[in-house]
Formats: C-alpha cells, structure tokens, sequence
C-alpha cells in the first residue's frame, strides 16, 4: 500500500513538474506584452525587438499605389510612431479606428504583422466612418 | 405589450420561488402534497416562460420598437425569419431564452423521471429553479428584455447586425443554448442524489441520456459555430481561439469525459466521485462560459462589452454553485466510495480514466490560456497575452494522444489484458496506421503533425472496423442469418457501444480535416482587372468588379474566373456586402469552391472600383469538407446511442405504437428532423423480418402479470447495473423473461413465480424491492417513522425556538443541532436501504 502511495505521488509529481516546465516554456517564448502605444514609447529602447501587441488608434492611414502595402502612425495620449504592414488590413483600419497591432518594434518604425481591430461595437453599430487619407 | 412581458416575468420569480421552496420543504417533511404543488409550479414555469416568449416574438413580428430591445436587435426591413431569431439577437433575449429552454427540458426531465426516480424529483425541482431564479433575477433587475423607451420612442429599429444575418448563425445559438442548457439537468440529478444520498447508479442511468442529447447540441453548436466563421468571417479558418469560442469548448471536454467515465462506473463501481465532480464541473463551466463572455472579463473580438455588475452577479453566482456542490460532495464522500480498485493499467478503465485526464487537462489548460491576459494583469500588473499559436502548440499534441486512445480504448478488456489478448486485439490495427503512414509518405505528403494524425486515423478506423467485423462474425454464426443482417442486428442490439463507434468513425474524419490545415496554401494579393494568381493548382483572374443593389443593401462583387492546371473549371463571386444602416461594417461573401478533397476559399478584402482593383485573400484548404461530413456521421452514431429501448423493443417486435412513444425519444425525432436521417429507420425495417421471429416471445409481455412480473424482477446477469427486466436488453434477460413466460404459462401465480427465483438465487436479491411483508414491512417503515419522527423533533425545535429565540439563542442551537443530527443519521439509513 505504502509502495502504491509512493508510486503514484512520484507519478503525479512528475507529470506536474513536466507540464509545468513546458507551459512555463512554451509560455515564456509565446506571450506578448500587452501595451498602449504611450507606455512603449516613453521609453522605446526597453521595447525594441521584444513581441509586441500594441494598442493605439490609426493616423494618416496611407496604401502604396497597386500593393497592399501600408504605412500609418498609430497614435495614444499624444505619443504616436509610425508602423508598416504589409497585407490585408480588417474593414474597420481607418483614420481613427482603434487598433491592435500585433509585431515588433525595430528602430523607429513598428513592424506590424497583424492589425486586430479593436472593435469594441461589435454587436452594437455606431454610425459614422472614417477613411484612408490618400496613397503614396 | 411590455408590462405585460414584463410582470409575466416577475410571477414567473414568484412562481419559481414557490417551486424551490415548496419542494425542498416537501423532500424534507415527505409531504407528497407540497411536493406535487412544486412540480406544478414547476411545469407553470414553463408555461409563464413559453408566455413571455410569445410576447417578444410578437413584438419583433409586429414590430413594437417601444421596446428597446426590439429596437436594437431588428428593423422593418427584415425579413420574417429573422425577426424571429432576432429573439435571440442580444445578451437580455438570450437569457430569456436560456430561461425558457431550461424549463422546458426541466419539465420533460421531471415528467418523465417523476416515477422512476421518485426520491429525486423534489431536488431536482428545487434545484433547476434555482438556477432559474438566477437567470430571472438578473432580467429583472439588470437585462430586462421589456425595458421600454420612456420618451420619444424611435418608429423603426437598428436592425440585426448584418454578421448574424447568416443562416449557421441563426441556428448555432439555439443548438449551443441547448447543449448548455441540458447540462443543467444531469447537474440537478447529481445534486439531488447527493442531497438525498441516493448515489447508487439511478441518477446516472437518469442523466446518461440527457447528457449525451446536450452534448449532441453542444457538438452541433460548436460545429455550426465553425461553419459560420469560415463562412461568413472570412479569414479563411474555423477557429481562432477567441474566449467567445472556448467558452462553447470548456463544457464540451468535461461532458465528453462524463461520457465515457459513466461507463467505468456502471461497468466497475469506480470512478464515483469523479462522476459526480464532471457533472458539477460541466454545469459550472457552462455558468462560467457566460460569464467570460457576457461580462467583458475577456477581452474579445466578439465580446459583449465591459459589465461589472453583471460580472458580480455571475460571480457571487458561481461561487454559491462551487460552495454547495463541492460541499455536498465532500459531505457525502463515505458513501461515494469505490467498489473497485483498477487491477491494471493495461486496462479498458484505465484508458478511460486517461481519457478524462487528458480531456480534463484540455479543459483546464484551455480556461488558463484564455485567462491568462486577465490573470497575468491582475497579478504583476502588466497585460501578457498568448495567441493562437500557442493554443495550437498544445492542442495539437493534445488532440493526437485523445484521437490515439480512441482507437486503443475498444481493444482492450476491462478489468485486465492478457498479453496474447493484447496482441490479438492490436495486430490489425496497428498494422492499419503502418500501412496509412507508410503510403502517405511514399506519395510526398510530408507535413510530420499531420502525418502522424492521418496515421492515428488509420489506427482507429483499424480498431473500429476490427470491433465492427468480430461482432457481425460472432453474431452471425449465433443467429445464422447473413453477414448485413447479423451487423444490422449487432447494431440495434446495442446501441450505445455500436453507436459509440460510430460517433469514433466521426471524430476519425473530423481529425482528418483537421490534418488537411497542414496543406494549407494562402496568397494575399492586390489584382488589377485582368490580373491573375496561382495557388496550389487554381489560378483566379479578376474578371470586373461590379456594383449593384438589391434594396436591403448595396454588392460589390468581384467577377472571377478559376483555373484548374490551366483549364477553365468555372467562376466565383467574392463579394462585399454593405447593409443599410451597417454600411460602416460591410461583411465579407466568401466565394468558395468545395470538393471533397479540398476547398479553394476566395475573399475579396478591399477594392476601388474606378481602376477596378481588388485585394483577394485566395485560400486552398486541404479536407476542410470533412469536418462537416464528419460531425453528420458523429450525429448519426449519437442517435443510434440516443434510440430508446422500449421505443426499439416496440419496433422489434412491429406492434402497433398503442403505447406512447417514451419522452425520452424526443431527442431522436429532433435528431431526425435535425439532420433529414433516414438511414438509421431504414435499418430498423431491414432487421424486421429476421429479428422478430426470436423477440416477439422474449420482449413482450402476454399477460398483465408477466408485465408485473417484469417490473418486479431485475437482470441478473450482474453486468447490467440490475436493471429491471421490463428495461434490460442483454440476453440474460431475454432468457429470464422467457423463463417467466414459461412459468407463467403453466398457471403458477405471482408470489410462486417470485418465490422461485428467490430460491434460485438463494436471496430476495432478484427483486427490484423488498417484498413488502412481515419483517421487510419493516424495512419500508423504518425511514418513514424516522422521517415523521425527524420532523417531529424539526417542528418542536422550531417551535421552541420561535419562542426562545429572543431569550435563550443557546438552547435553539442545540435543539437544531440534535436534529441536524438525527437528519445526519436518517440520511444515512436511508441510502443504506437502497
């Protein structure tokens, strides 16, 4: 009974222990900081290169001619930096719209691999649209 | 209209308050009369609900946009169908509607259980009111769906939003709603039977059906939910991890672990508290699931917005869930002991108690990672988040191991395999997913997760065929009928583990589709008229886009034309809808191209229609189309498991339907009406000629007494968990009955025939009860006068303390002490008897 006792209590805490380790792991090389562009870009060195998931709303929204290329500042409690994507942005990515976007940020431009838009209407429509500025 | 809605609301409270009340007085006192008044009240319930109901539909019908909520969730322009499903639009008119189904399948459940399990029903009653009440009390004093605008009242409403406007998606909330809803019925059964310490097997015979009919819905729910992603989202996949989507998922693996551990324990005696906590764990995750999403916890694309109050509300509901459940639980831990220990690991319980580890870890990882945004800010302060690929890092091993021990499951035997059993059983199909793997790889298809999923495939399909193909061979020699017959008869003998597989069979082609995603090819592109791109070996050319406009909402379709290795193969029409009053959220008409081998998925993102540009999202996705095949095949062995026994002994045996069909069959004539099945009735008549020679002696009842007899007298095969023989399908039983007839017809009189078998078995333990006479009398009076007796000392208690209560508090806690006590006690003996 007691070898039982032993047997499953080493079981279990090798079980718990190699979980633990690969969530830990798993864990610490997928999480992404969750912040809003001023708390980045008050001290953007501490950010650079790290996964990002930034918060911010959209400005001077411009699209290359014929690419899907796009460059646009994304701006929150007056700090603002510029961001790139290329790719196909949501419906609601326009002047003004509030943005997640999901990158790195290298040197003084955020690469942005994925612009989730933050859409918090959903289910309840507002009126009122706004647009790309123009193209470059 | 309104008020009307309104204060059907407010009686209904009362009413639901006077069926907890008088119900759960009523068990305690064993007043028949208070307990008879709770069930009617209960059934009033439903009848309130079904009432309130009508009044919102007829609101959206006749559009009465004084109500806010008709206002927000319809308009004028819509058509019909969904003003009726606008009903369950909104976060108010979809706790109503919570409402409204859980009474609905709470009275059928007491309906037909009232009999069957008599000591039960009063909690049962008690309890699903409860969480009624719950539901109620937050419409009343938070998301009142008859909330009117007090000025200025608009004369036309916001209209749907054009994303649900969807036929999946009018159907998926109902079907989820269901399979959440239904799980509230085992969870009521589990509470009453810990209550009343009635834990032997009943409640779970009551419940099994019940589960498996919620997580049919659950199941189809999710699946809807995925149609509709793909469909109508256009991001070209299923799913995405949302919270909104886990939420559905959480439920579904603990429901999906009662499931196959139910059968641990009507098989073995084990696994009982296990049973009972997957049970709470699977109505509190549903509770839960809500929660996460209509409260803003989460943060969501599809989220319902930030709400503290209603947050506090679920909350406090939760924990009293948790308290008293677990409570209960512990407090009855002597009597949930196990009979049995697991001789091996090499085991069928083993396999199964793996299974629930492995579906229960999925559970909880999946809560911790979409959590973990809302964990990890309130505890360090800064907001982690964790994405998709992180769900699928795990998932995807996960998933690969539960799809492995559904093929290893079925092959080995319960209690221990011998290692020549062993070898026997596995041979086939091992060698199944050797021969799958192997040919895979020969013919290039090199992504390793899916290589090994495909080769699982394989093996399950190995192991289901092997159980399909022994079985037939068996029965076929034993009936001497051909080899269609003998698997037909195979099936409908039973029904459970044959369905089983079948539902297996399922989860084999939805893996299938799920390895496809390996192959997944996908080009974002901007194309000029004219333009062309390949992927995979479609080429798509933008022909034009055009615009047009059709009174509910302006087109902007894009003109293509697909290519198939060069060769023309036909058009598609990636489209952007712009609804009127949404034209701020256009949605996004996916042009699709399926075949069974693989889907070529077309999005039209963005475009300008004066130089006649598009931005396409062009998509090549592997097997998708499985997934949807597999879940009908998972339905259809659902079903099978799902038919009800007397329903199919009837059907066996061509009486006429003169008895009503049990309610319990319900759920298959949805299932029926559900998915347009026709196979598994075609397969009841096929089996007619050959099966009703050996049955129609062996399962109907000639006489009123053999019918009696039947009732009286269980299965003594001991593996049937004693059912009785009116209810048990196995062959003992069919030998018993005939036994009986035989008896019978030689004009021996009840007590003679029942006296026979307590000679035979040496014990009265052949009957459902005791015989009620001479000392046994006694047995059925003990708990009777201990419970006057109990509620003798509960009333003078209470007296006393009403009178000294100011005085003397002392002596009123000891007075509820000896009688809490005594109720410890009567407890006690009472699940004794059993």
């Amino acid at each position: 009974m007691k070898y039982k006792a032993i047997k499953i209590g080493l079981t279990s805490v090798v079980l718990l222990l190699s979980f633990g380790g690969l969530l830990w792991s798993t864990l610490s090389e997928e999480t992404q900081y969750y912040k809003h562009v001023d708390e980045v870009m008050t001290a953007p060195a501490q950010w650079e290169g790290k996964r990002l998931q930034m918060h911010g709303f959209a400005k001077s929204v411009m699209q290359k001619r014929g690419t899907l290329e796009y460059a646009f500042q994304v701006e929150n409690n007056g700090h603002a930096v510029w961001a790139q994507f290329t790719g196909i942005a949501p419906d609601t990515f326009k002047n003004d719209s509030e943005v997640v976007l999901e990158g790195e940020l290298k040197g003084e431009i955020f690469h942005a691999e994925r612009i989730i838009a933050k859409c918090p209407s959903k289910y309840e429509p507002k009126a009122g649209a706004a647009s790309v500025s123009g193209t470059y | 209209m309104a008020s009307l809605g309104y204060f059907t609301l407010l009686a209904t409270f009362l009413v639901a308050v006077y069926a907890a009340t008088s119900s759960a007085v009523g068990a305690r006192r064993g007043s028949r009369r208070l307990i008879e008044s709770g069930i009617g009240a209960f059934y009033l319930i439903t009848a309130l609900m079904t009432l309130a109901s009508t009044v919102i539909v007829h609101a959206f019908v006749t559009g009465d946009y004084t109500i806010k909520y008709v206002q927000r969730y319809s308009d004028s322009a819509q058509p019909l169908f969904y003003k009726l499903t606008s009903y369950w639009g909104g976060l108010d008119g979809s706790i109503m509607f919570w409402v409204t189904l859980l009474s609905v399948f709470g009275s059928i459940a007491v309906y037909v259980n009232r009999e069957r399990h008599r000591e039960l029903i009063p909690w049962v009653v008690t309890t699903i009111s409860t969480v009624q009440l719950f539901f109620l009390f937050l419409m009343i004093v938070h998301n009142n769906p008859f909330d009117t605008f007090l000025t200025s009242a608009p004369t036309d409403g916001r209209g749907l939003n054009p994303l649900l406007q969807n036929y999946w998606m009018v159907i998926h909330p109902p079907s989820l709603y269901t399979g959440f809803v239904g799980m509230t019925i085992p969870f009521a059964f589990g509470i009453a039977a810990l209550i009343t310490g009635y834990l032997d097997d009943a409640w779970l015979r009551a419940v099994r059906r019940w589960t498996m009919f919620a997580w049919l819905f659950l199941t189809f729910g999710l699946t809807l939910g995925m149609i509709w992603a793909y469909e109508e989202l256009g991001w070209g996949g299923y799913w995405g991890w949302d919270p909104v989507e886990n939420a559905g998922l959480l439920p579904w693996f603990t429901a999906t672990a009662f499931l196959h551990s139910v059968m641990v324990q009507e098989r073995r005696s084990m696994l009982r508290v296990w049973n009972v906590t997957l049970v709470i764990l699977t109505f509190f995750l549903t509770i839960f699931g809500t929660f996460m999403t209509r409260s803003g916890v989460v943060q969501s694309v599809h989220a319902f917005g930030e709400d503290k109050e209603l947050a506090w509300m679920f909350t406090v509901f939760m924990a009293v869930i948790l308290t008293v459940s677990f409570g209960l639980v512990i407090y009855r831990l002597p009597l949930l002991r196990a009979r049995n220990e697991l001789d091996s690991w090499a085991s069928r319980e083993a396999a199964f108690l793996v299974n629930n580890w492995i579906l229960l870890f999925s559970a909880f990882f999946i809560l911790f990672a979409t959590m973990f945004p809302t964990l990890s800010e309130a505890l360090t302060g800064e907001r982690l988040t964790v994405g998709p690929p992180f769900f699928n890092r795990w998932m995807t091993p996960i998933g690969l191991i539960l799809l492995f021990l559904t093929g290893v499951g079925p092959l080995l035997a319960w209690r221990k395999s011998s290692a020549s059993n062993l070898l026997n059983q596995f041979a086939w199909p091992t060698t199944a997913a050797i021969v799958t793997t192997v040919v895979l790889w020969a013919i290039g298809l090199r992504v390793w997760t899916s290589g090994i999923c495909f080769g699982l495939c394989g093996f399950v399909a190995g192991t289901i065929t092997q159980e399909f193909w022994r079985g037939t061979l068996v029965r076929k020699n034993s009936t001497k009928s051909d080899v269609l017959t003998a698997l037909i008869g195979l099936v409908a003998r039973s029904r459970r583990r044959y369905g089983g597989y079948i539902v297996h069979v399922g989860v084999v082609l939805i893996f299938l589709g799920f390895a496809g995603e390996g192959y997944k090819q996908e080009e974002q592109v901007l194309l000029k008229a004219g333009q062309q791109v390949k992927v995979g070996r479609y080429t798509v050319r933008n022909d034009a886009i055009r615009i047009s406009d059709d009174g509910r909402k302006q087109m902007v379709t894009s003109y293509m034309t697909v290519f198939d290795e060069g060769k023309e193969v036909g058009k598609l029409y990636p489209a952007r809808w712009f609804f009127r009053k949404h034209e701020s959220e256009p949605t996004t008409e996916v042009a699709i191209r399926r075949s069974i081998s693989e889907d070529l998925y077309v999005v039209l993102a963005a475009y300008t229609v004066e130089d006649q540009t598009g931005s396409f999202q062009v998509v090549v996705n592997p097997l998708v189309n499985w997934i949807w095949l597999g879940f009908g095949v998972l339905a259809l062995g659902t079903g099978i498991a799902l038919l009800p026994e007397r329903a199919f002994s009837y059907a066996l045996a061509r009486l006429p339907p003169e008895a009503p069909l049990p309610a319990t069959a319900a759920p298959l004539v949805m299932l029926f009406l559900l998915l347009g099945s026709w196979a598994p009735l075609r397969a009841q008549e096929a089996v007619l000629p050959h099966e009703q020679l050996e049955q129609t002696v062996l399962l109907v009842p000639k006489t009123e007494l053999e019918k009696d007899l039947h009732r009286s007298i269980i299965c003594m095969c001991g593996t049937c968990g004693r059912k009785s023989l009116a209810e048990c399908t196995c062959s003992e039983a069919a030998r018993m009955r005939e036994e009986i007839a035989g008896l019978a017809s030689q004009g021996k009189s009840r007590d003679e025939i029942i006296q026979y078998h307590i000679d035979k078995y040496g014990s009265q333990e052949p009957l459902a009860a005791p015989i009620d006479r001479g000392f046994n009398r006694l047995a059925w009076l003990l708990p009777y006068a201990l419970g006057a007796g109990g509620l003798v000392v509960a009333a003078f208690a209470a007296v006393r303390w009403s009178r000294h209560a100011a005085a003397a508090p002392k002596v009123a806690d000891e007075a509820s002490d000896s009688s809490a006590e005594l109720e410890a006690r009567l407890d006690d003996e009472l699940s004794q008897l059993d």
